[in-house]
């Protein structure tokens, strides 16, 4: 994508560049190209600007919507990978937010949950020695939060996961993820499938409170 | 302004708007370090325990989310309150997470206090002991609350182990006159429990049982079982006092006597029944000496005394004799020095004509509270230490610098540089403030302890959430005060477990669990040692003496009377600002401490309601806000103890009026008892009319048909309404056959399978505020204080409403108002958003995120029942832990009001669908309804014909609150049910 962008905005530089060298006459470009690069040369001066324009903004562009850092999520405390433990490994998702099916909370795994594990897998990894360093102190670890839902709005996962609707259905693809992107979820998105699934739809009865 | 100022100012104004709108959200998720077992996030787990804020000790439950405790419900194993609560034990959680509370032990230097570790403050409590034990004997004094059994004989040792005695139990309100009552009868100075559920007659002499005497939950609920309307039974209850607490406001009928005269009218009681010879089978000396005694006590020579008509007390002595079981009470908590020893053991005497056995008396389930030391001992106790300063004091949760009055030495001891004084406090109140070092101890919530409210019982405490606090439990800073070589092994939990189950024939962990998880074991074992009543000339002889010594106050002269408080007892609970934002009520003022004063006194010295005047007593003054109120008698002035601290935190200091600083530290010689009254020796204006904090917009009804009562004549007849105007109007459910087209413009509501209605018994409800207080922990209810009261912007959902009969003012009805849940509600058709919105089980929501706060809908309810949040409230820390993460905290600009519940109900139907059925009767149970002392509201499915809420609808006596006005309210009132003497 972000090679995509680039082509194309190099293409479009170089697009207006021969039609100011030309006079608006592309073809003339191989016919008289001497002329063509000092028309160019002429016009160095307002091709910078159009030039330091178009970069800016494909730039801003770039970055806003197209960067890498917007389709992985913030960077965690500890690089915790979701598509390597819940893709790769295949390790369930009940695993970790053990309480997803008995409460509203789907559960963190507590700081010890990693060192079943990592005591014996890449235990001396830095990464984990982090993990090691919090379970050491008592600190518990700050993960960003990536889901979002208004304050006011009370999600039950345990009626969701016991009506079958897959984790995958609100918080996408996390098995090919290694960041969570996450996600600020509007009224509209639950709505919707409540329409579909015919579920309740009362305000009070079913989210707020 | 030219247009690029406005398009400029227009830009700014939305951008500001926009940023303004930006939620904050959490942006961490912290995890655990280590998962409790026991602890599932997002569901509660419930530990039980042992309410610590009164001496009556009732069991509780405690509802742990996240590790935080977030509300506190009744234990319904424990026999004291069977799953109910009160106001006070609500507020518990708001001494747990008081902000102010003290973290750190401070030790006083140079009048400023310093921060030192607990180990240093341990050390210094040690040294200070050492040197005081090596001094000689008796160097070392403690005063402590009452404790459960255990704590206490970990006290003695340690102090026994320093070579001294005690500790000292002080309670301000220590049932001195009862206990010297029971004395001399039975020779031991007791105090039993009473079956009030089993009389069918009960005359009280003062005693506020539904407020604070001994213990108020568990005689709300028996004075109920005998005195609630149940299918054309109803006992029958007079009060005779000389103001109406709220007990007295609950009696069929209230006899006003003279202050400090209920022992004559207990006499003359006693002298009609003697005449109309009842009690022939007592024995012969003991019937002739009271005959003696009673012989110049005759009805007709008292009324000028007592101020009661000749014609009630034989009516009353009528009564008592008709009745099968009848109970006489004695005088209240607060006591009145010798008026109130003369007249518990009056009420005793007549308690034994009309029953030689005592048998609605239980000497097996006394009353923990009865450890506590006569006043008398108290005040020699301080004049000892005034005279002859020991070396080190320990104060355990007590603040007699507060709750005695002035003239003892309490100062002038607390001052004294020889003495080094400890006080084991949570908050800084008056004591700890005066005190040299201040250990703050685990708030009883945090502990491990036992508090046996009644003998025959165990009943434990247990740690029912993480630390707030590193304080250490005072169990364990005594254990380390014993000398090393008597030194128990362990800590304080396990030198607990292994008497509590050593005393239990516990001996496994499985036992000892199970009966921690109970919160105690309770066994309703009779045991033999009931005591025989010393039916004998010489307890008689005693009564006469004492009414010998019996001074009434000259007519002239005005009595200021200090009354245990509902809602502050003695003072303790002052700090917890749940408690001043409910109001009294009687008065319905919240926050200020009101000189209640007779109407006609009040009307006739021209002062209106929130007059400031001065009470000048003999050992002080005090300016107070009067407030008038007919039962109140003309000589008396009534002031509510517990505020007016000087310390004690933000929610207290400087709120209220001390009437305590105004009293006289004196006792009765006999009995040992405080006088909570004191003569006014001149009482005028102060100052202006002051704002009165009320929530109460009239006293009367002005025929609105709001709070409704019917004689118990009529309380069964059925009358058919079937028209449209105020006096006709039927009881029109909010349920499909409540649609009358003659009626009703819209059509009915569709419902699916339930309409969640709640019935109001009012001739249950004692208006004791405990609904009020579960609503404020439950639904997170914003404290606006004082100022905010008085300009009207009180928050609670729920409020109890008190109508005063027009024709007897002294006849009042208690009427719990809540969001009726209208099936046509005025508040849905006027919004202009859609913010209030009928669910389809019946249910007025009030969507928050859509309200844009026009208030139309406030102003259109008829029931004044919605509540706009004009501020966003605060939670200073912790006390925003106490919130309840089920329900929304609603921030500026929005309305709200009851929900039912809706959290509960919520989880009601997950529960259900969990388990692929409906929701059963009963499962739903709002805060409100939990809380409940006396079972006045039932809430269920209106749709469900066999629910209890249905069933109880089916009552004659139900109507609805302004009915004719055609809401169709889902919250379906039961008249009370009124009876003459």
């Amino acid at each position: 994508m972000e090679i995509l962008i680039t082509a194309i905005s190099l293409l479009g530089l170089l697009t207006v560049a021969i039609l100011i060298g030309t006079k608006g006459h592309p073809t003339r470009f191989f016919t008289a190209f001497g002329e063509s690069i000092r028309l160019i040369w002429i016009n160095r001066g307002p091709l910078f600007w159009v030039a330091a324009c178009v970069v800016l903004v494909l730039g801003f562009l770039f970055f806003y919507y197209a960067s890498p850092a917007t389709r992985v999520g913030a960077a965690q405390p500890i690089p915790f990978s979701h598509r390597l433990h819940a893709g790769h490994k295949a390790i369930d998702c009940r695993f970790c937010h053990s309480y997803v099916a008995r409460s509203h909370h789907p559960g963190l795994p507590a700081v010890e949950k990693c060192l079943f594990c990592h005591n014996y897998i890449i235990a001396n990894h830095p990464e984990i020695r982090k993990e090691h360093d919090y379970f050491n102190t008592n600190t518990p670890t700050p993960w960003i939060k990536v889901f979002y839902l208004p304050e006011h709005v009370l999600f039950n996962h345990q009626r969701h996961i016991l009506k079958d609707i897959a984790c995958e259905a609100c918080h996408g693809e996390v098995r090919e993820m290694d960041r969570l992107k996450g996600e600020r979820f509007k009224m509209g998105f639950c709505i919707e499938c409540h329409r579909e699934k015919k579920a309740n739809l009362d305000c009070w009865l079913a989210c707020h409170s | 302004m030219d247009r690029r100022t406005f398009l400029k100012l227009a830009g700014m104004g939305s951008v500001a708007f926009a940023a303004g709108c930006n939620a904050h959200p959490e942006k961490h998720l912290y995890t655990l370090v280590r998962a409790p077992e026991d602890m599932v996030t997002g569901e509660a787990t419930w530990y039980a325990s042992t309410c610590r804020e009164c001496p009556a000790g009732c069991g509780v439950l405690a509802k742990n989310r996240e590790g935080r405790v977030v509300k506190l419900e009744g234990n319904p194993l424990h026999p004291v309150n069977q799953g109910k609560l009160c106001a006070r034990g609500h507020a518990a959680l708001q001494g747990l997470y008081h902000p102010d509370r003290i973290h750190a032990p401070l030790l006083k230097e140079k009048e400023a206090w310093r921060k030192i570790s607990f180990d240093q403050a341990l050390t210094i409590v040690q040294q200070k002991a050492h040197a005081a034990a090596a001094s000689g004997p008796d160097r070392v004094a403690m005063l402590s609350e009452v404790t459960g059994r255990h704590l206490l004989d970990l006290f003695v040792s340690v102090l026994a182990g320093h070579r001294s005695t005690g500790p000292l139990i002080f309670e301000p309100f220590a049932y001195e006159s009862l206990k010297f009552a029971h004395g001399q009868l039975f020779g031991r100075a007791e105090l039993p429990g009473y079956h009030l559920d089993q009389a069918d007659l009960i005359v009280g002499f003062g005693a506020d049982f539904l407020e604070t005497w001994l213990s108020p939950v568990e005689y709300s609920r028996k004075f109920k079982m005998m005195h609630a309307w149940d299918n054309g039974t109803k006992g029958f209850f007079a009060h005779v006092s000389a103001y109406q607490s709220l007990t007295a406001a609950n009696a069929d009928q209230w006899i006003m006597c003279r202050p400090g005269s209920e022992a004559l009218v207990a006499m003359a009681l006693i002298a009609q029944l003697l005449d109309d010879g009842v009690g022939r089978d007592l024995p012969g000396p003991f019937r002739v000496a009271l005959m003696e005694a009673s012989a110049g006590y005759r009805p007709a020579e008292l009324a000028e005394k007592t101020g009661v008509a000749a014609d009630t007390l034989r009516i009353l002595a009528q009564r008592l004799q008709s009745a099968r079981r009848p109970l006489v009470l004695p005088t209240a908590a607060a006591s009145c020095g010798t008026a109130s020893a003369a007249a518990d053991l009056a009420v005793l005497m007549l308690h034994a004509i009309l029953d030689p056995d005592f048998g609605l008396l239980d000497f097996d389930q006394r009353h923990r509270v009865e450890i506590a030391a006569p006043r008398a001992q108290i005040n020699a106790f301080w004049q000892r230490l005034a005279d002859r300063p020991v070396d080190l004091l320990l104060l355990n949760r007590v603040n007699p610098l507060y709750a005695l009055p002035a003239d003892l030495p309490v100062q002038k001891v607390l001052d004294d540089a020889r003495c080094f004084t400890v006080a084991f406090a949570s908050i800084m109140d008056e004591t700890a403030a005066a005190a040299d070092l201040i250990i703050p101890v685990q708030h009883p919530l945090e502990s491990w302890d036992a508090y046996e409210s009644k003998q025959a019982m165990t009943a434990t405490l247990q740690p029912t959430l993480g630390r707030i606090s590193p304080a250490p439990n005072i169990g364990d800073l005594f254990l380390n005060l014993l000398p090393d070589d008597r030194r128990p092994v362990g800590d304080y939990r396990h030198y607990l477990t292994e008497r509590i189950a050593r005393e239990n024939d516990i001996d496994s962990p499985d036992q000892w669990l199970q009966l921690v998880q109970n919160g105690g074991r309770f066994v309703a074992g009779r045991s033999a040692s009931k005591p025989v009543p010393r039916l004998e000339a010489a307890p008689v002889r005693t009564l006469a003496e004492v009414l010998d010594r019996l001074a009434l106050p000259a007519k002239d002269k005005m009595v200021l009377q200090v009354a245990s408080s509902l809602r502050f007892y003695d003072g303790r609970h002052a700090d917890r600002p749940w408690l001043p934002e409910i109001p009294d009520p009687v008065s319905q003022v919240a926050w200020q401490t009101l000189a209640m004063v007779n109407s006609q006194v009040m009307a006739a010295r021209g002062w209106q309601d929130g007059q400031e005047i001065q009470l000048a007593t003999a050992h002080g003054k005090v300016v107070l806000q009067a407030y008038g109120h007919a039962g109140v008698h003309p000589e008396l002035v009534v002031v509510p103890a517990g505020q007016g601290h000087t310390h004690m935190g933000r929610y207290a200091q400087g709120q209220g009026v001390n009437p305590v600083a105004v009293l006289g530290g004196q006792t009765d010689a006999q009995s040992g008892a405080p006088d909570y009254a004191a003569v006014i020796d001149r009482m005028d204006t102060a100052g202006g009319h002051a704002a009165l904090a009320i929530l109460s917009g009239s006293r009367i009804q002005y025929d609105r048909k709001i709070a409704l009562s019917v004689p118990l004549e009529k309380a069964s007849d059925r009358d058919r309404l079937e028209g449209l105007t105020m006096n006709d109007f039927p009881l029109t459910l909010p349920l499909p056959e409540g649609y009358d087209h003659s009626r009703d413009i819209y059509p009915p509501h569709d419902h699916d399978g339930y309409r969640w209605g709640m019935t109001v018994d009012l001739d249950r409800c004692i208006g004791c505020s405990a609904c009020v207080a579960a609503c404020y922990a439950e639904n997170n209810l914003g404290i606006v204080g004082e100022a905010r009261i008085i300009e009207g912007r009180e928050m609670a959902w729920m409020r109890i409403e008190r109508y005063q009969d027009p024709e007897d003012p002294t006849r009042m009805i208690f009427l719990p108002m809540m969001c009726q849940h209208c099936d046509n509600a005025p508040c849905e058709s006027v919004c202009p958003v859609y913010a209030p919105h009928h669910s389809k089980e019946g249910l007025n929501n009030q969507i928050y995120n859509r309200c844009i706060g026009t208030r139309f809908c406030a102003q259109n309810c008829p029931y004044k029942v919605r509540r706009f949040n004009w501020f966003d409230w605060e939670w200073p820390e912790p006390l925003n832990l106490q919130l309840n993460p089920d329900v929304t905290v609603r921030s500026k600009g929005v309305m709200e009001k009851c929900s039912f519940c809706i959290q509960r109900i919520k989880a009601a139907h997950h529960q259900a669908k969990n388990e692929s059925r409906d929701i059963r009767d009963g499962e739903v149970v709002p805060a409100c309804v939990q809380s409940c002392p006396t079972d006045a509201l039932i809430f269920g499915n209106l749709m469900d014909p066999n629910s209890a809420v249905r069933k109880k609808i089916e009552d004659p006596r139900a109507y609805q609150v302004m009915g004719y006005l055609n809401t169709k309210p889902a919250v379906i009132y039961l008249k009370k049910v009124v009876q003459k003497l």
